[in-house]
């Protein structure tokens, strides 16, 4: 198996200085977090300009550029819901060291995400949910399998759809932790790559325990075969559970130096 | 049903490592397919051959070595006779004599024929260390300084003294390092890890994972020499894409096969033959595990596995 892919959730236009950035274009802060996050241990980088709808194009493109640029092409998740901004980051996107991410569709009105992914040869998260919280495992499946073939109509490769089975915060939704673990389960063993919001299992926590969950569900989740996820690659316990469980899982070859790769 | 081939294919490559410069230098490493699986993509360099001598001078226990190196009067004419041999890519000076278990010969008389061997041979050299540790970090940094401007291979790197052999050798001179490691993954990638985190570039280190003459725990060395190889290429593990180079002659010429005498064993038959079957068997099985070169002593062993690598590569 190949090593978990950490998708950094970092740039993110609900941050006020990130905003402010994407507003006035300044670039220094963003490649700030985007190097914070590199250094951390992300694979991948997401760009979340948010709902976008004046100037997304213009934006994500000078965001891709931006990043990329700076990072010796760093893939990329594109993430907003004005698919025209993605379609646009797409257009000046390096592949160099991967396919660019959809950022997301779901079995519900965000469906033509995955057309969008298809259409421009890009790997889509594809959220099981079509607009509210799935009831259980059956119901994650069953929107599963509706993206899935989806997609494949539309000519896409399997691996390309990765699927999200709806993070969900553990403070309140307890009795649903245990079906997203299922859900991944089943999604593995159907051969498919799995990802998500994990972090949202500790949402509503006090600040100081987020770190204790994150990395606890990851390596629940990691064993129960996730291969990536968003989160913030600079929570160092996250990122040391994460490589832990890569090194247990036998994603990676155990060195004494493990946790500085 | 017609026979439909599947390449395995891997996004990820082994490093080049050159050594040596001008015509004769070689490049070690560089695919991306499993060893000698041509039938999956190009093998851009064929598994290279050295050949083995010390500065102890010629061994004459072994009529075949005797008669190959007659006439030499020093190392460095060992050196050039060595560079000429049949199916030869470089030439391997191993400084035995330093260790101080045994012959404790001072750096300055070991660094004094490391550079008549510099200046006798124009093929790639590669140095080895005495085995000791201590010894070897006061000596390397100093046959590093007298292979300036050779693109030579200083192995002998080993955890313990990694720091000093590192410095002098990757950072001052700007030579390859040889990272050695004894059948120990975890350790071989430890190895390049903090080399690497000690400024010595990725694509100037050759691993040295260690082997085993056939016949004795060689299935670790395969084990060994399998995952990394598995690691560098199907895990993209950029830590483990060095390529390898291994010492075969110590192993195989110090098993009892080799060292038995035809007197104590007359139905063994000649000692020297003995010797040289463990030495292309130990090379065969270190180069199909995913060596890309190999250290022989024997002119029979370096012509025979040469010969192998030119026929499947």
């Amino acid at each position: 198996m190949a090593k978990f892919i950490v998708i950094g959730e970092r740039i993110h236009c609900i941050s006020p200085v990130i905003r402010e950035a994407m507003e006035k274009r300044d670039p220094a802060p963003i490649l700030q977090r985007a190097k914070e996050q590199l250094d951390a241990g992300a694979t991948y980088i997401d760009v979340n300009i948010g709902p976008a709808e004046n100037d997304g194009e213009d934006l994500m493109k000078w965001a891709v550029t931006t990043i990329q640029n700076e990072f010796d092409n760093v893939p990329l998740a594109l993430d907003t819901a004005n698919k025209a901004a993605i379609e646009a980051g797409i257009s000046v996107y390096n592949r160099a060291k991967g396919k660019p991410i959809v950022n997301s569709a779901d079995a519900g009105d965000r469906l033509s995400y995955i057309d969008l992914a298809a259409a421009n040869d890009a790997i889509v998260i594809a959220l099981c949910s079509a607009g509210s919280v799935p009831a259980d495992v059956d119901e994650r499946m069953a929107f599963c399998q509706q993206m899935l073939e989806h997609g494949m109509t539309l000519g896409m490769e399997a691996e390309d759809l990765w699927f999200d089975p709806l993070f969900l915060v553990a403070k309140g939704m307890q009795e649903q932790q245990k079906a997203i673990m299922e859900s991944i389960r089943q999604f593995t063993e159907m051969g498919l790559n799995t990802t998500g919001g994990l972090s949202n299992v500790s949402n509503g926590m006090p600040k100081n325990m987020r770190p204790i969950m994150d990395s606890t569900m990851v390596a629940m989740c990691m064993a129960m075969g996730l291969t990536s996820a968003i989160v913030n690659p600079c929570d160092q316990r996250l990122m040391e559970a994460v490589k832990s469980a890569d090194i247990l899982l036998d994603n990676s070859l155990y060195a004494d130096s493990y946790l500085e790769l | 049903m017609p026979f439909n081939q599947k390449p395995q294919k891997f996004s990820a490559k082994i490093n080049t490592v050159t050594i040596g410069t001008g015509d004769k230098a070689i490049s070690l490493g560089g695919e991306s397919v499993l060893p000698f699986y041509t039938f999956d993509g190009d093998i851009e360099n064929a598994p290279k051959v050295g050949v083995e001598i010390t500065d102890n001078g010629i061994d004459d226990s072994l009529p075949g070595i005797k008669a190959f190196y007659d006439g030499c009067a020093s190392v460095a004419d060992m050196a050039k006779k060595a560079s000429q041999m049949e199916g030869a890519d470089f030439v391997v000076l191993t400084l035995v004599g330093g260790d101080p278990n045994g012959d404790n010969k001072s750096v300055e008389d070991l660094v004094a024929i490391v550079k008549e061997v510099v200046a006798a041979v124009d093929c790639p050299l590669v140095v080895k260390g005495c085995s000791n540790v201590e010894k070897d970090a006061a000596l390397l940094p100093k046959v590093a300084e007298a292979c300036q401007g050779t693109n030579a291979l200083i192995m002998s790197a080993k955890e313990e003294n990694y720091k000093a052999v590192g410095a002098s050798v990757g950072l001052a001179y700007d030579l390859n390092m040889g990272a050695e490691s004894a059948v120990d993954i975890n350790l071989a990638k430890q190895l390049n890890v903090i080399s690497t985190q000690l400024g010595v570039k990725a694509d100037r280190i050759a691993m040295d994972v260690g082997t085993a003459a056939v016949g004795y725990g060689y299935e670790y060395v395969v084990s060994a020499m399998d995952r990394i190889r598995g690691a560098a290429l199907s895990q993209d593990d950029a830590t483990l894409q060095m390529p390898i180079i291994t010492p075969v002659a110590n192993d195989s010429w110090n098993v009892k096969e080799a060292v038995a005498s035809e007197e104590d064993f007359p139905e063994w038959g000649p000692r020297e033959e003995r010797g040289i079957g463990m030495e292309i068997m130990t090379a065969a099985s270190d180069l199909v595990s995913g060596s890309n070169a190999v250290i022989l002593r024997h002119p029979q062993s370096v012509a025979t596995i040469a010969k192998m690598v030119k026929e499947l590569v």
